[in-house]
């Protein structure tokens, strides 16, 4: 009964698209953050290879986040 | 031209709430910005204010939802429609006089169902929507927020925990600018469609529309200048704010809090469900905060917001019963909706100035 009243497959996809958002664009960011860090730290101690490879890690997570944004809007805008 | 004036008196008393519910609003939308450091009081309202307004075109899901899915429109006269609003606003109005944290959402949804019931009768109710739609995703979505948020800022500290705390502080204060805009532009989609539901619900019932048309533009437009406008205004009364409130909070803490709300409402609007933002917006920072250390959440403040939660659909539902009632004293024109208007006038301009006159209160309703 209670299955047929609730909007089982929306609800499911509302709890799974908030969960991936949610927790997937903090994580990102926190990766992000991470990888300016080390970048600093690493630059400071002239590791110039690693400082760089963190510094990627870091834009790109950055970059990922600016995305998620951007498409989740997107969809937003398609209903 | 009695039909009409009610009409008239439905959409400026929807507009009226809307206005209210970006007022009581602001706190939770721009609480945790300011009580992290990550933007000053002014910028954070102001830019909350206007990503409101933008926030409320870009969906009409939940507009369809409250207008087509809660109750039969093909029953509803506007007076059904105007007693709800009364319902819900002067649900908002005590809760706001004796500072009970509410939801104005489900203040407008109790409003509008208890005013059909008691004209109509439980025929004029569509359960499935009501349950499906509004009851069961009111549930949910506080937990969710709660979880998401929790898990969120676990993952958080565990990534960024060896870095130099500045760096950090200042890395979160930043993303915060981000989250706190989709928070508003959340608040914004959702909040907004509600008005733009009912509105849309009397000008079906009123013969403007027929029964499967969307809000037309005047009506998101108008929705959407109310609210960011509400949102503005109640900026400058926040006195206590919702994040300090239940929890002190770090800039990682906000930010997770602020995606986890937005993640969720936006979700949630996309699939046209109309949700408390209030608790969404709650259940991320108790979930952020409870993640750190579950003494760190004012359960205190947690358990009124609860009780208050309980309270709303059924209060609200019941003033709309009893405001649709005493209309029908005056017959069915406009003699009765004037009168009812007349006296929530009188009713709100006595609460500010007896608010005003014993010291201004902390936030109380919201979305």
């Amino acid at each position: 009964m209670i299955a047929t009243i609730v909007e089982t497959k929306e609800l499911w996809q509302t709890v799974a698209a908030a969960a991936v958002a949610g927790i997937g664009v903090t994580f990102l960011f926190s990766l992000g953050i991470w990888g300016s860090g080390q970048f600093l730290e690493l630059s400071r101690s002239d590791r110039q290879v690693a400082a760089t490879a963190a510094g990627i890690v870091g834009l790109l997570a950055f970059a990922a986040v600016a995305a998620a944004v951007i498409i989740g809007i997107l969809v937003m805008t398609q209903k | 031209m009695d039909s009409d004036l009610i009409l008239v008196i439905v959409v400026a008393t929807a507009l009226a709430f809307d206005f209210t519910n970006g007022f009581h609003d602001t706190a939770n939308v721009v609480a945790t910005s300011i009580s992290t450091g990550a933007a000053r009081p002014q910028v954070a309202i102001g830019f909350a204010a206007l990503l409101n307004f933008v926030g409320a075109f870009i969906s009409i899901s939940v507009a369809a939802t409250v207008a087509k899915d809660v109750v039969d429109a093909e029953v509803i006269t506007p007076t059904i429609v105007f007693a709800g609003l009364i319902g819900a606003i002067a649900w908002n109005l005590i809760t706001w006089y004796f500072g009970l944290p509410s939801s104005s959402s489900h203040a407008l949804i109790g409003g509008v169902v208890g005013s059909a019931v008691a004209a109509v009768g439980f025929d004029a109710v569509i359960a499935e929507g009501l349950v499906g739609k509004v009851l069961i995703p009111a549930v949910v979505a506080p937990i969710l927020a709660f979880l998401v948020a929790g898990i969120a800022i676990g993952i958080s500290y565990r990534v960024v925990g060896k870095q130099r705390p500045g760096i950090v502080s200042r890395g979160y204060r930043y993303g915060q600018i981000v989250s706190g805009g989709l928070l508003a532009l959340a608040h914004g989609t959702n909040d907004a469609q509600k008005t733009m539901g009912v509105i849309t619900l009397a000008l079906i019932a009123g013969g403007k529309l027929s029964a499967d048309a969307d809000p037309p533009t005047w009506v998101i437009a108008s929705a959407a200048v109310a609210i960011a406008l509400g949102t503005y205004s109640g900026g400058w009364r926040i006195i206590k704010t919702t994040g300090t409130k239940i929890i002190k909070m770090d800039a990682a803490q906000g930010f997770s809090a602020q995606g986890a709300g937005a993640a969720v409402i936006l979700a949630s609007t996309h699939f046209g469900f109309p949700l408390s933002t209030t608790h969404v917006i709650n259940g991320g920072i108790m979930g952020s905060g409870a993640a750190k250390r579950l003494s760190a959440v004012r359960w205190g403040v947690a358990g009124n917001i609860f009780v208050a939660w309980l309270l709303t659909l059924p209060a609200a539902a019941a003033i709309g019963a009893l405001t649709y009632g005493f209309t029908r004293i005056f017959g069915t024109g406009a003699l009765g909706p004037v009168l009812v208007t007349l006296m929530a006038l009188s009713l709100i301009v006595a609460a500010f100035a007896r608010r005003a006159r014993e010291g201004a209160p902390v936030t109380a309703a919201g979305g």
